[in-house]
């Protein structure tokens, strides 16, 4: 029986071992929202209640945001254009509207939610993709002016003062979506989930076992590939590219984001813009923002502040990721010609 | 005190019962621990939310086409032995025929005017939890 001992105690350490289990399933929904696809992903037991009203918020807000929901809030805005109505709003919404004109006075020239129309000329709206005459773009471009959107915050109210002019929150709503839907998520105890609102994700607590998120950017020349990997926790990862969507008209691309002071699809130097913050909307008007920009003023703009960080991709294949994110990020573009190289202040 | 093990110069029919009993054993482990697939790829295809078909990828010997029924606008999917891509859609964006062919487990291909999602999903660890862009 001795002989046997060490070989009955082995039999019963080793039933201690067993294949590594795959990490616990999440609770998810994947839902089409805002024009995008979105999913919401709960790793704390029980998380499904939890998504459902987080999901609920979601489509609240995209009731309310929506340019092409002719009951929303906005498309009231949009209907009494020019006629001097003061429209009264729900208090995020002008609150909304009120932060989207704070990020045009950001960077003048780069960023504007009155863009509607011009957006409306190229049919990026109704997916109806052309490049429009110079005269339509022009008489488009001529109601672009975020000066004439007037909100007031104290009375929730707000008004475009020239006929015409529209607004799309396209730019932001999925920014505050998400910060709503973190702020549902942790009134019900979530501690740990990850949120993808068509491609901005939004990272809440950390994993499970107490490390932090892996966030992949997207190569913009080859989407099914990884330009680097990123550590997140608590914050909101947002990318604007041109690879997004686009269209082909005799041999040339055009892209979906226009700038505002050309009208034509923004040509800065840049393929892709990611923003890493802990403020969820902000991290989403300024991936549009800063693509805009271009990246040397993007720079500037980021060494001007400490509320966000950058993954900058150049049309030159540089990758330039600024120092707050140094510790946690990883290249995966090197065979595929990136350089990388870490912006400091 | 000794065992009586320690008195004898040969081993026993007993002591070669266990070597080969641990021999046995450690073979049957091997198997019993490997991972359950090398590494498998499922994609699966809803509208609207609901599954319309799934594919294990890395078991297709042969091509397959699905026409999607119920789509608003019609879109023909093809898969192969790895890989799977939207071939043609008479979607308006095309965003999704561009996409190309997608074979790695997190990897997806969207058609918004149709309002249908191809993702990948597999048994090996992914490198990373989600994808922004």
């Amino acid at each position: 029986m001795k002989r046997f001992l060490p070989f009955l105690c082995c039999l019963l350490f080793l039933a201690g071992c067993t294949a590594p289990s795959a990490d616990a399933e999440p609770a998810q929904v994947q839902f089409f929202s805002m024009d995008t696809v979105m999913s919401i992903r709960v790793y704390n037991e029980g998380g499904e209640d939890a998504i459902q009203a987080a999901r609920q918020e979601v489509e609240r807000l995209d009731k309310l945001l929506s340019r092409t929901n002719p009951d929303s809030q906005i498309s009231l805005l949009n209907s009494h254009a020019g006629d001097g109505t003061l429209i009264s709003l729900d208090a995020e919404v002008a609150d909304l509207l009120s932060f989207a004109k704070s990020v045009s006075q950001l960077l003048p020239g780069c960023f504007d939610i009155t863009i509607a129309p011009v957006m409306d000329a190229w049919g990026f709206t109704k997916e109806e993709r052309h490049v429009p005459s110079a005269e339509a773009l022009a008489d488009a471009m001529s109601l672009v002016n975020s000066e004439a959107l007037i909100v007031d915050e104290a009375s929730s109210s707000a008004r475009l003062e020239q006929a015409g002019m529209e607004v799309d929150l396209g730019a932001v709503a999925k920014g505050f979506a998400a910060g709503r839907a973190d702020a549902v998520l942790r009134e019900y105890g979530v501690t740990s989930a990850l949120l993808d609102l068509g491609g901005n994700v939004t990272a809440i607590g950390s994993k499970l076992d107490g490390s932090a998120w892996q966030v992949a950017v997207k190569d913009p020349q080859n989407t099914s590939e990884a330009l680097c990997v990123l550590s997140l926790e608590d914050q909101t990862a947002s990318t604007s590219g041109g690879y997004e969507r686009y269209f082909e008209e005799n041999g040339q691309t055009y892209h979906h984001i226009i700038d505002p002071k050309t009208g034509y699809p923004a040509d800065s130097g840049l393929l892709s813009v990611t923003v890493i913050s802990s403020d969820h909307m902000l991290a989403d008007a300024l991936s549009t923002t800063l693509f805009v920009a271009g990246p040397e003023e993007a720079l500037d703009f980021w060494r001007s502040r400490d509320d966000f960080e950058l993954v900058l991709c150049t049309e030159d294949n540089r990758v330039i990721v600024t120092e707050g994110l140094e510790a946690g990020y990883r290249p995966a573009g090197e065979d595929r010609g990136y350089t990388y190289e870490i912006a400091r202040r | 005190m000794r065992s009586p093990a320690a008195d004898r110069r040969r081993p026993t029919l007993w002591d070669g019962l266990v070597v080969l009993a641990v021999v046995a054993f450690a073979v049957l482990l091997v198997f019993l621990l490997r991972p359950a697939e090398g590494s498998a790829v499922t994609a699966v295809i809803t509208l609207d939310g609901e599954t319309v078909a799934q594919y294990r990828l890395d078991q297709l010997s042969q091509p397959v086409t699905l026409d999607v029924e119920g789509a608003a606008y019609p879109l023909t999917i093809r898969a192969e032995q790895g890989r799977i891509c939207i071939e043609h859609s008479d979607c308006p964006s095309q965003d999704c025929v561009r996409t190309g062919w997608i074979s790695r487990p997190g990897q997806q291909i969207i058609c918004l005017p149709n309002r249908l999602v191809i993702s990948l999903s597999g048994t090996e660890p992914e490198p990373f939890d989600a994808v922004t862009g």
